[in-house]
């Protein structure tokens, strides 16, 4: 059976409540927006698959709660995750002085290697602006991670948040498969071991190579 | 002889014939006869002479006296011609004096017979022109009668002139006029009227209206306004409506055709004329009825002002109207008035206009009970008006559940503070003992929703309340009746927009949530129910409706979450990457089946607060698809071949699964029921991985078997992928013994199972 996808990357969506994670993901899977809140109860995904440089990408993100009462069930699911996205609302100062305690959470919980990303969302929303786009990018540096602003009301950023940061996982990977050279085919559950190997040369050869 | 003829001669003065012949006859002849006759005459001229001789002195003296006579006569002669001028002189003048007086007599004469005739004629004039008068005062009834008069007492008395002939002549012309000139005045009082009517039938209501709100209150309260205002009212308008319109016209028409001899013809047109009037009252005049209340009223208005005025006329008692001739017209109306409203009701939207037309028609048939005119089939017509006034208020209230579905967060509700909670508290029943207790933030079981539609049921019922005030229904009644619209209200409108909710796919905790709301809105239908005895003064009922009444709703909730979280299942498994042609199993099961797992166990403790019935539903529809999808991508034909490695990879994940389904996710599940569901993959795996063909191929067909769920089928397809794996993976190698026997084994199995597919069919 052909494989849908090359790569299966988990990504996670945190942040504090109603900053907008099940916004942005709902803008990047369905690329619709809606403006009543649904505060989110403990944990869902989406899956989307995207093409990274000809490779069928599958991403599982999983959108977390942001509210306190769930941290237990939300943090089990870091340690799985390949990508971190960090939300924080522009407009709301709170939410950004918190991305701290978000990215201590990472610390404790996640993979050291995890990629993150940091997210100003609701940009659109000018007016009521109380994070400059200038804070956000020094917090990013500090912490040397990656920093964009989004809006998932204007679908501003939002795809290329994702792809990046998938880019970057991906790139992550093909790097720690390069060091393990010859790559085997244990080198990560999540990468593709297609069936039909007679018509993928480097299947054939880690095939050859192992009997 | 002959002497004595003589003497007869002498003796007669005629007839001497005789004597002449006996002369002739006589001896001697005539001769002797002259000759006596001579000798007589001599005898007589002797006597002649004496005689003259003694006469004459008297003669001579006789003689002198006349010529004496004779001056005297002249002399009295001239006298008389002297008398004679003077008399004719003096008379002359006497004479033209008489002449005179002879024609001043006649012309008196002539004078008192004309003034006699004059006398006769005057009373005929005047009257006549009395009649002319009237007639141009239009005053016809007494012009009828002095015509009359005229015809029958005056004319024949007065002679046979000309100018009678005329007055005669004229006569018929003239009663003519009168009746076309009366029949004018009838349109006119039959367009006065049809204007009038209206205003007739306005005033009718305004007094139904206010004898409905009579009460003792009302009544002392008018009086003291009467009192403050009687001096204005003495003259106020008219006390009755039908004193808005002057019948007089109508009498005088009337009375005047009843003159003319044709009191039918006109009882006849004018009957015809009402009713064609009629019919264009029943017509409205505006067309849509349905567009406001004013052209309702002004409907309504015009058609009991009609009937109003018919019945006055019939109690008037002139004749005009029968009662037969109302109640036949009535009961045409009335069928007409009601198709009318009926038809403009029907597209009636709007409840307040609704109720605005159910409040004119219940005046409309008190107004009718006052003038004695048949009320049906208009409290018919209300009572399916009330029907069409709930299907109304529903569509209402549709919109309104679906603003609150549609702006729901479906939630539970949590608030901060206590005047928060009572807010809450106030708004729906709810037993709060416990959360009393707790500190604040509390949060309820039940969302928004619960609540808000709560508070919309409240309000539809008293909507709909409004419609059956002043029906005349009892309590009870009512109540009955607004207990059925609620739970309709509920369990039609409220569950279709829950309906139209799961249209779109859901998120869980959402479907949960109405689930639980809906066990909350049901809860309180005892405490609407209280709510309706309490506002209609009835009896409390406290049997509740059978079956539940958002059970559909609760049904779609369920299916939806099963659903939902197969989806989720088919998400995780469309993640399956397995290695078919794996050496060696990792030992470790799959990662997107851990992630299932763990997401499953996740989202069935969040899912605590649904009924059990629906937690089981989907923990069953959950593992089933598991089963079925890991079942189908071992059998899949896309999958060709299938190392052994790889088959106890899937059997790990397998038994993973039942682990998870083993381990009771929740509770109310029968002991290992979730098991069953992997049961024929687990045969499958067993069989396979165990290499136990012998008692799969003896048991075949028996029932209870250790293998029973596998089919030959399926057992032959897997068989076949594992073969294809192993030629596959010895391609470059050398077929060891046991390899061989394995395979030639594997050829008998498989031969065998074909068989079996063939007898099966
Ligand atoms: N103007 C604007 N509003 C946004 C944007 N993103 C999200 N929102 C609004 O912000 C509110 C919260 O969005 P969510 O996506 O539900 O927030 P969340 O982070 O998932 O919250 P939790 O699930 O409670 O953790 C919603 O009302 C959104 O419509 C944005 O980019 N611009
Ligand atoms: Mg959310």
């Amino acid at each position: 059976m052909a494989k849908t996808y090359d790569y299966l990357f988990k990504l996670l969506l945190i942040g504090d409540s109603g900053v907008g994670k099940t916004s942005i993901l709902f803008r990047f899977s369905e690329d619709a927006f809606n403006i009543s809140f649904i505060s989110t109860i403990g944990i869902d995904f989406k899956i989307r698959t995207i093409d990274l440089d000809g490779k069928k990408v599958k991403l599982q993100i999983w959108d977390t709660a942001g509210q306190e009462r769930f941290r237990t069930i939300t943090t089990a699911y870091y340690r799985g995750s390949m990508g971190i996205m960090l939300v924080y609302d522009v407009t709301n100062e709170k939410s950004f002085e918190n991305i701290k305690n978000w990215i201590r959470n990472i610390e404790e919980n996640a993979s050291a290697d995890v990629e993150k990303m940091i997210l100003g969302n609701k940009c659109d929303l000018d007016a009521k602006r109380q994070v400059s786009k200038e804070r956000g990018e020094q917090l990013a540096i500090e912490y040397q991670i990656k920093f964009v602003e989004t809006s998932a009301k204007d679908s501003l950023n939002v795809e290329y948040a994702f792809y990046t940061l998938a880019r970057d996982i991906k790139a992550k990977m093909e790097k720690k498969q390069e060091a393990s050279n010859p790559p085997g085919n244990r080198s990560g559950v999540h990468q593709l071991k297609d069936s039909d190997r007679q018509r993928k040369p480097t299947s054939w050869l880690s095939r050859c190579s192992l009997l | 002889m002959t002497n004595a003829t003589i003497q007869e001669i002498e003796g007669i003065d005629d007839y001497w014939g005789p004597a002449f012949r006996s002369v002739y006859e006589g001896e001697g002849g005539h001769e002797a006869f002259v000759q006596q006759l001579d000798e007589r005459i001599q005898q007589h001229d002797k006597e002649i002479e004496k005689l003259c001789n003694f006469y004459y002195q008297g003669f001579i003296d006789s003689i002198r006296e006349l010529l004496q006579v004779r001056s005297h006569a002249e002399e009295l002669h001239a006298e008389i011609s002297n008398v004679d001028a003077n008399v004719k002189e003096s008379t002359e003048s006497l004479c033209t004096r008489a002449e005179e007086l002879i024609r001043a007599r006649r012309v008196e004469l002539n004078i008192a017979a004309t003034i006699e005739k004059m006398e006769l004629c005057l009373p005929l004039l005047t009257t006549y022109s009395k009649l002319k008068t009237q007639v141009e005062a239009k005053r016809y009834y007494p012009a009828l009668k002095t015509l009359e008069q005229l015809e029958h007492v005056l004319l024949p008395r007065v002679g046979p002139y000309k100018w009678c002939a005329q007055i005669s002549s004229d006569i018929p012309r003239l009663r003519q006029a009168i009746q076309d000139a009366s029949m004018a005045d009838l349109r006119d009082f039959l367009e006065n009227i049809r204007k009038l009517s209206p205003q007739v039938g306005a005033m009718a209501f305004k007094e139904t209206q206010e004898m409905l709100g009579r009460s003792l209150a009302n009544i002392v309260k008018s009086k003291k306004d009467d009192v403050i205002s009687v001096a204005s009212r003495e003259n106020s308008g008219p006390q009755c409506p039908h004193e808005l319109v002057d019948f007089s016209p109508l009498h005088r028409c009337l009375h005047i055709h009843s003159v003319l001899g044709a009191k039918n013809d006109f009882v006849q047109y004018y009957r015809a004329q009402r009713k064609q009037q009629a019919r264009l009252v029943l017509i409205p005049s505006s067309g849509n009825l349905h567009d406001s209340i004013q052209s309702m009223k002004s409907y309504l208005n015009a058609v009991l002002g009609f009937f109003i005025l018919e019945e006055h006329l019939l109690t008037a008692g002139a004749g005009l109207v029968s009662r037969d001739w109302l109640l036949d017209t009535w009961s045409m109306a009335v069928t007409k008035v009601a198709s009318t409203l009926r038809t403009n009701t029907s597209l009636i939207t709007d409840p307040t206009l609704m109720l605005s037309i159910k409040q004119q028609i219940v005046l409309f048939i008190n107004a009718l009970k006052c003038y004695g005119l048949p009320t049906d089939p208009l409290p018919l017509l209300l009572q399916e008006m009330a029907e069409h006034y709930t299907e109304v208020l529903m569509q209402r209230w549709v919109v309104v559940f679906r603003d609150i579905l549609d702006n729901a967060s479906f939630l539970p509700i949590e608030v901060e503070n206590q005047e928060q909670y009572d807010g809450v508290m106030d708004q729906f029943p709810y037993d709060g003992d416990e959360l009393e207790t707790q500190p604040f933030p509390r949060k309820f079981p039940f969302s928004t929703i619960v609540p808000a539609v709560y508070v919309q049921v409240k309000e539809f019922i008293y909507a709909w309340l409004k419609y059956s005030a002043g029906l005349g229904l009892g309590g009870g009644r009512r109540a009955a009746a607004a207990r059925h619209s609620a739970s309709l209200l509920l369990s039609r409108s409220f569950t279709g927009c829950l309906s139209a909710l799961f249209r779109r796919p859901l998120p869980l905790m959402q479907l949960v949530q109405i689930i639980v709301d809906t066990q909350y809105l049901e809860d309180a239908t005892l405490y609407l129910y209280e709510f309706i005895s309490n506002i209609t003064g009835s009896e409390l009922v406290t049997t509740q409706a059978a079956g539940s009444m958002f059970q559909a709703a609760r049904d779609d909730a369920e299916q939806q979450i099963c659903e939902n979280l197969e989806k989720k299942v088919d998400e995780f498994l469309d993640l399956e990457n397995y290695d078919w042609l794996l050496v060696e199993p990792s030992g470790q099961a799959s990662s997107f089946v851990t992630d299932m797992l763990s997401y499953l166990s996740g989202v069935l403790t969040s899912l605590e607060q649904l009924p059990t019935r629906a937690r089981v539903a989907a923990v069953r529809a959950a593992t089933n698809r598991i089963a079925s999808r890991l079942r189908n991508l071992l059998l899949d034909p896309a999958v060709r071949q299938i190392s052994s490695g790889a088959l106890h990879q899937l059997d790990l994940d397998v038994i993973q699964c039942e682990q998870f389904a083993a381990g009771e996710p929740v509770p109310g599940l029968k002991e290992g029921e979730l098991l069953e569901h992997f049961a024929s993959l687990r045969q499958l795996l067993d069989l396979i991985t165990g290499w136990d063909w012998s008692s799969y191929l003896h048991d075949v067909g028996i029932e209870g078997g250790k293998y029973a769920l596998v089919t030959p089928r399926d057992a032959a397809t897997l068989l076949e992928k594992l073969k294809e794996a192993e030629q596959k993976s010895s391609v470059f190698s050398v077929l060891k013994k046991n390899e061989r026997d394995r395979r030639k084994l594997l050829d008998t199995v498989l031969k065998q199972l074909k068989q079996l597919q063939n007898q099966d069919g």
